[in-house]
């Protein structure tokens, strides 16, 4: 149940996701495939950041 | 495993008002930051008006930052960098979709989208459809011609995002369109108020099905005001056997509020991801009490490529006095979006809303679904003529008729009318969206 959720600690893995996810981006410059695709990733993982890690920042 | 949560984020959609406040000052700070460093026609109209990202400090700052006009977005549009103009915050490179207005109220604006923007806009009617008890195992059929307005695209990704299987009905008449959903035995649909109740027609009419005897069991209504209408959404319920749902959404502000499935009287605001603020029409100040109309200056908070800060959206909402049974923090408007601000007008002195004679008509169960509204000038006087259909077989009743009709108008808006009664198919009928009201006086 969400109620049980631990959301600090899942933030801090969404933004630990989101960095890998910039690194890969800006190493895949030249590799449309892995640009392109990290690009659609950055953009859920920003729903996630939005929705989830922001409120988790609010109570730390 | 399908989760039983009735939210889609309950992290968002019950938080408490004190740390909602919180999260939406910081989120309002960002956004105005980031139109004033990357719009150029941001920062000009800030600038001009002597404020700045680092004047806010807390929400009630916010009433200082200048509202945006509908209009002024297309006085800066159709030019470089083509064709968003000066209000672009992105490289144009990084603008994956385009969509514009309808174009109901002057020139169409035109909205870019970034990836991210467009994968927000999937995120937000997420929210809406959970509310409204979409869940991966319905078969959603989406009715619309995927054209160049936003409308239910966003319905379309929402829903697959959800892990629904959407079903695309574009291309497809309305026959066509309704065979599919029997077929397939489709659980849920998303289309105008209008588009509902003619495809409820036309299956009765021209395919011999009782629409109610389909397998569909909710329907999210958005694109004009009837859904919140409660004579509207009663025929639509009654006509289809289903759930319907209101949502209020616009091209240049994104999908800002919801229905939800205790259908408690009013919309939910998407709080988390939007700053709804009421203004007073006439006097401008701000209304934060319940019960008190105005129109809506919203705020997107999440919106990068053309963004949305304080728009004025002509929307007329007022507070609920309210919670919903639902448990969310977000606050509902109640009755929906009721009009808009520049709808409104007087007709032989008296303030008249649209939407007010909607319900009457709609209330009135032996006449039909379409009406029509002609405003003009008869010398110095105001004249207002309402056409109505009836339902077959009902002729015979028109003296009862007229009778309600008219003790009915003139308790929910304070007017007499010229009453004409037509048979049946003889007013005009619209595809997606209606314009039944007509001010000849403009």
């Amino acid at each position: 149940m969400y109620q049980d959720m631990d959301i600090q600690r899942i933030g801090r893995k969404i933004m630990l996701m989101k960095q890998n996810a910039e690194d890969l981006r800006i190493e895949g410059a030249g590799l449309p495939a892995l640009e392109r695709n990290m690009v659609r990733i950055l953009a859920s993982l920003k729903m996630l950041e939005i929705s989830i890690v922001e409120v988790a920042e609010l109570e730390s | 495993m399908i989760t039983t949560t009735p939210y889609w984020n309950p992290i968002l959609e019950t938080l408490d008002m004190e740390r909602l406040q919180q999260l939406q000052l910081k989120k309002f700070k960002r956004i105005f930051k980031w139109a004033y460093d990357h719009s150029r026609f941001h920062r000009s109209l800030y600038d001009r008006a002597g404020i700045s990202p680092s004047d806010i400090r807390s929400l009630n700052d916010i009433r200082h930052v200048p509202t945006v006009e509908k209009s002024m977005m297309r006085d800066i549009q159709r030019k470089d960098p083509f064709p968003y103009g000066d209000a672009l915050c992105v490289p144009i490179e990084d603008v994956t979709e385009f969509r514009q207005t309808s174009g109901t109220t002057g020139q169409p604006v035109y909205q870019p989208d970034t990836w991210q923007d467009w994968e927000w806009w999937a995120e937000s009617w997420a929210y809406i459809l959970w509310a409204q008890g979409y869940r991966p195992k319905d078969r959603v059929f989406i009715p619309f011609g995927y054209n160049i307005f936003v409308a239910f695209w966003a319905g379309h990704y929402g829903a697959e995002k959800i892990g629904c299987e959407v079903v695309p009905g574009g291309v497809l008449d309305t026959a066509a369109r309704l065979l599919k959903i029997q077929e397939l035995k489709a659980t849920a649909m998303m289309a105008t108020p209008t588009y509902v109740l003619g495809m409820a027609d036309a299956a009765r009419n021209q395919l011999g099905i009782d629409p109610a005897s389909l397998t569909i069991d909710k329907i999210t209504c958005a694109g004009e005001c009837g859904a919140s209408i409660p004579s509207t959404k009663h025929r639509m319920e009654s006509a289809w056997g289903a759930k319907v749902y209101d949502h209020s959404g616009a091209t240049e502000i994104g999908a800002w509020c919801y229905e939800c499935q205790e259908q408690s009287g009013g919309l939910h605001v998407n709080e988390g991801l939007f700053l709804v603020e009421i203004q007073d029409v006439d006097t401008g100040e701000l209304i934060t009490e319940p019960g008190r109309k105005g129109k809506m200056i919203i705020t997107a908070f999440d919106r990068i490529a053309q963004p949305c800060v304080r728009f004025d959206s002509k929307d007329v909402i007022e507070w609920a006095d309210y919670a919903c049974p639902c448990g969310r923090s977000y606050r509902l408007i109640k009755g929906g979006v009721q009009g808009r601000a520049d709808d409104i007008t007087k007709v032989k002195g008296v303030l008249l809303s649209p939407s007010a004679i909607e319900e009457v008509v709609r209330g009135v169960s032996r006449l039909g679904n379409e009406y029509e509204v002609i405003v003009e000038k008869k010398g110095d006087t105001d004249r207002i003529t309402l056409k109505v259909e009836f339902l077959p077989e009902t002729q015979a009743q028109r003296v009862e008729i007229e009778k309600e009709l008219t003790d009915q108008l003139r308790l929910k808006t304070n007017l007499r009318y010229n009453l004409q009664f037509y048979e049946m198919g003889e007013l005009p009928r619209y595809e997606v969206k209606a314009r039944r009201f007509k001010d000849l006086r403009k």
